[in-house]
C-alpha cells in the first residue's frame, strides 16, 4: 500500500507538471461550446474543459487521500458528505481535499519533472462516448500507458444522502404537479429527477428510474403497449422473479398448504388455477399429496392462461410436463387448459363441474384477481362464477398495497413506498448477481407494473392492487367467510424465508389468519383463504 | 506368527458388511473423500441407501414409506441431500449439528426437490443433468444469513 501511495505521489507530481503543459494544448484548441465539458454536461456537472486537468488531477488526489483514511473498504467519506452544489465539480473536490490534508493541494503543478508517457488527458477523452470521463487511475499508477476509456471514479459516486431525500421529495412534488395538472412543473420536475437519479446507486436509483419515466409517460400521454405482446414475455419475467426472491415461492407455499389442507380425506381433488403461468406451483402440492398418508388421490388441474400472440399452446406444454411429474411420483393427474383474455369471459359451464363427479375443488389465483377491477362488474362475475363452482377452499394471494386508490397523488406514493421496499429487499437479499438476468427481468417486471399503476388509466391499468383489508370485505360481502391458514403453513413459511439472505429482513406475519410476507416492517405480499358461507 | 500373516489377515474389503456401517456413520465430506480412494469404495458411496441413512438418520419417527419411491423417482437421495437437505440444514442451523430433526424441514426439502425436479424438465427435458436450475441456486450460494 504504501509502496503505491508513494509511486502515486510522484506520479502525481508528475501529471502536475505535465498537465500544465497539457493545460496550455487544451487552451489552444478550439472550443466549440461555452467551454463547458460536454461529458460532464450529460451527466449534470459543469466542468469547464481548460480546467478538466485540474480537476481530474484533484481527484486522483482526492481517491489517494481516501484510500489512505479507508479501513476495511469502506470510505469513511460516505455518510458525512455533503454535496452542496453538485454541478460544482471542482469547487467540491477542493472541499473535500482541504478536509483531507490542507497541504495536499498545493501538490498541483508545482513540482514539474519531465515525464514522458503520463498522459492522463489526450484527446481520446474527447472521443470517449457515453459516460466515460476519466482514465483509470490504478492502471496509471501501475502500468504507465495510455489510459484507458473506464469507468467514472468512485469519488464521484460518493453517495450523498441528501441528494436521496431530494430525490424523493422532487418525485412526490412532480407527482403532486401531474395531480394538479401543472404539466410544466411537471415536465422541469421529471428531468430534475432523471438528473438526481444518475447521482444515485442501487435499488434508490432503480426505483428513481422507474418512477420517472412513468411519470414522464403520463406528462407526455405517451402509453406503453398494449397488452398483446406481453403474455409469453409477462410469463417469463415472472418465472425470473420466481428465481429471484422468496415471493412466489411463499406465495405457492402457504396457497399449498390450505389447499392441502382442504383437500385431507378426498379422494379426487380438482384444483383450478387462475395464473396456471408456468405451473410453479403445483409440484409441491403433488408431491405432498403423494406422500399424503394413505396415499395420493388423483388429482385433475384445470389451468387457465391468455391467448399466446404466436398461438402456441402454452397451456398444454406446461401441462404435460406437469403430468411427465405425477406420472413419476405416482400421482393420477388429468390436465385442462383454457384460453382467456380476461377471467370474466369464463362461464361455469366449462368447467364440466357436476355434483356427481365427487371431486373436491378447489379455486387458486397469484396475483391475478386485481385485474378485474379494470371493468366494471368483473370482479363480481368472477366471484359469482367461484361461487358457483362450490370449491371447498379459495386460495388468493395478492401484492399488500392499495394502488387503487381514486386520487392519483395517493396512489403514486402508495406505489413509491411498497416498490422502494421491494427493490430494497432485493438488493439487501442478494440472493442472485446484481447483473444477472434474474435481477435485470425482476427489475424489468416490477418496472411494467410501477409504470402501469402510474402511468395507466381506465381499462388499460390493471394493477389495481388492494389491501387484504379491502379484501376482507370484499370477500365477505360476496359471501365467503375466511378460512385460518393453520400453524404448519406459518412454520413452513418461515423456514422457508429463513432460507434467504437478508438477516432478519423477511418475515412472516401472522394477520387474523392471513399470513403476509413483509420486509422489515412493510407487508408486501398477503395470502388468504376462503369457503363459501354456509347458511 | 510373522508380521507378514498377521498384516495379511484382514482386508476391509474382504469385509462388506463392516465397510457399509463404517461408511454409514460418516459425514457427506467424508463420503466424499472415501469414494476416491479405489473403485470399490467409489461404487459404494454412490450407493443412495447410504445417503438415504444420511439424510433421514436422526429423524424420528424414520420418514413414511412412500418418501423412498418418491425421491428414488425424482432423482435419488444424494442428490436430495446435496440439492436440497444439506443446504436447507446448514442454512437453519447455522452452524449446529447437521442433522434432519423435524417433520417440517423434511416437508420442506422434500417440497423443494419436488421443485428441482419440475425446473429440470422446464430446462429442457433432461434428467440426469448435474446442474441445478437457479431456482434453488440461492441454497448453494454461500449467504450472510
Amino acid at each position: 500500500m504504501k509502496r503505491d501511495r508513494d509511486r502515486g505521489n510522484t506520479e502525481v507530481a508528475a501529471a502536475g507538471g505535465s498537465s500544465t503543459g497539457k493545460l496550455k494544448m487544451w487552451e489552444e484548441q478550439p472550443q466549440p461550446d461555452a467551454g463547458m465539458d460536454e461529458l460532464f454536461a450529460v451527466l449534470g456537472y459543469k466542468v469547464k474543459s481548460t480546467d478538466m486537468a485540474d480537476v481530474a488531477e484533484k481527484l486522483e488526489q482526492l481517491e489517494m487521500a481516501m484510500g489512505t483514511t479507508t479501513e476495511d473498504g469502506v470510505s469513511l467519506l460516505s455518510t458525512d458528505t455533503v454535496h452542496y452544489n453538485p454541478s460544482d465539480l471542482s469547487g467540491w473536490v477542493d472541499s473535500m481535499l482541504s478536509e483531507f490534508n490542507p497541504t495536499q493541494i498545493g501538490i498541483s503543478g508545482h513540482e514539474s519533472s519531465p515525464c514522458s508517457s503520463n498522459l492522463i488527458y489526450d484527446d481520446d477523452l474527447r472521443a470517449i462516448p457515453g459516460g466515460a470521463i476519466f482514465s483509470n487511475y490504478d492502471n496509471k499508477r501501475m502500468k504507465l500507458q495510455q489510459p484507458s476509456p473506464a469507468a467514472v471514479p468512485t469519488a464521484v459516486l460518493v453517495d450523498s444522502q441528501e441528494t436521496g431525500v431530494r430525490l424523493v421529495h422532487t418525485l412526490m412534488a412532480c407527482a403532486e404537479a401531474v395531480q394538479h395538472n401543472n404539466m410544466k412543473l411537471a415536465n422541469a420536475l421529471v428531468k430534475h429527477v432523471g438528473v438526481l437519479a444518475v447521482s444515485q446507486i442501487g435499488a434508490m436509483r432503480k426505483v428513481a428510474t422507474y418512477f420517472a419515466e412513468a411519470l414522464a409517460r403520463k406528462i407526455y400521454k405517451i402509453y406503453p403497449n398494449d397488452n398483446s405482446l406481453e403474455s409469453s414475455y409477462s410469463d417469463a419475467l415472472q418465472m425470473h422473479f420466481y428465481e429471484s426472491g422468496p415471493y412466489l415461492k411463499f406465495a405457492h407455499f402457504t396457497a399449498n398448504q390450505a389447499i392441502l389442507e382442504a383437500f385431507s380425506g378426498a379422494s379426487k381433488v380438482h384444483v383450478i388455477d387462475f395464473s396456471l403461468k408456468q405451473g410453479m406451483q403445483w409440484p409441491a402440492l403433488m408431491q405432498a399429496l403423494a406422500l399424503r398418508p394413505g396415499g395420493p388421490p388423483s388429482f385433475k388441474l384445470t389451468g387457465i392462461g391468455p391467448p399466446q400472440p404466436d398461438n402456441s399452446d402454452a397451456l398444454q406444454e406446461v401441462g404435460w410436463k406437469l403430468a411427465r411429474l405425477a406420472d413419476t411420483i405416482g400421482v393420477e393427474f388429468e390436465f385442462k387448459g383454457y384460453v382467456a383474455n380476461s377471467l370474466a369471459d369464463l362461464d361455469v359451464g366449462i368447467f364440466d363441474i357436476s355434483p356427481s363427479n365427487d371431486e373436491s375443488i378447489a379455486v387458486n389465483s397469484v396475483f391475478e384477481l386485481h385485474r378485474l377491477m379494470a371493468r366494471p362488474g368483473g370482479i363480481e362475475r368472477v366471484l359469482n362464477l367461484i361461487k358457483s363452482l362450490n370449491p371447498e377452499i379459495v386460495t388468493i394471494v395478492e401484492q399488500e398495497a392499495n394502488h387503487n386508490g381514486v386520487v392519483f397523488l395517493d396512489r403514486f406514493n402508495e406505489a413509491l413506498h411498497y416498490y422502494s421496499t421491494m427493490f430494497d429487499s432485493l438488493e439487501t437479499s442478494g440472493l442472485t448477481r446484481p447483473d444477472s438476468q434474474d435481477s435485470l427481468m425482476t427489475e424489468v417486471y416490477l418496472g411494467r407494473q410501477i409504470c402501469n399503476v402510474v402511468a395507466c388509466e381506465g381499462v388499460e391499468r390493471v394493477e389495481r392492487h388492494e389491501t387484504l383489508a379491502q379484501w376482507r370485505v370484499r370477500m365477505g360481502s360476496a359471501g365467503f367467510d375466511p378460512v385460518h391458514l393453520g400453524s404448519n403453513a406459518f412454520k413452513q413459511a418461515s423456514m422457508l424465508l429463513a432460507l434467504f439472505g437478508g438477516g432478519d429482513g423477511f418475515r412472516v406475519e401472522e394477520n387474523d389468519g392471513c399470513l403476509m410476507l413483509g420486509w422489515h416492517t412493510r407487508p408486501l405480499i398477503a395470502t388468504s383463504a376462503w369457503r363459501l358461507r354456509r347458511v | 506368527m510373522s508380521m507378514e500373516e498377521k498384516r495379511g489377515k484382514f482386508c476391509i474389503n474382504d469385509n462388506m458388511d463392516v465397510l457399509i456401517e463404517i461408511l454409514k456413520r460418516l459425514d457427506d465430506r467424508s463420503l466424499g473423500v472415501a469414494a476416491c480412494v479405489c473403485r470399490l469404495w467409489c461404487a459404494l458411496t454412490r450407493n443412495d441407501a447410504l445417503w438415504e441413512h444420511l439424510c433421514f438418520r436422526h429423524l424420528s419417527p424414520p420418514p413414511p414409506d412412500g418418501v423412498r419411491t418418491v425421491v428414488v423417482a425424482l432423482g435419488g437421495y444424494r442428490r436430495l441431500y446435496m440439492v436440497c437437505v444439506k443446504p436447507v440444514l446448514s442454512r437453519l442451523r447455522q452452524g449446529k449439528l447437521i442433522r434432519m430433526g423435524t417433520r417440517h424441514e423434511v416437508e420442506l426439502s422434500l417440497s423443494l426437490f419436488c421443485v428441482d425436479y419440475y425446473e429440470r424438465l422446464l430446462l429442457g427435458g433432461r434428467i440426469g443433468g448435474a446442474d441445478s436450475p437457479s431456482s434453488l441456486m440461492f441454497l448453494c450460494k454461500a449467504v450472510n444469513v
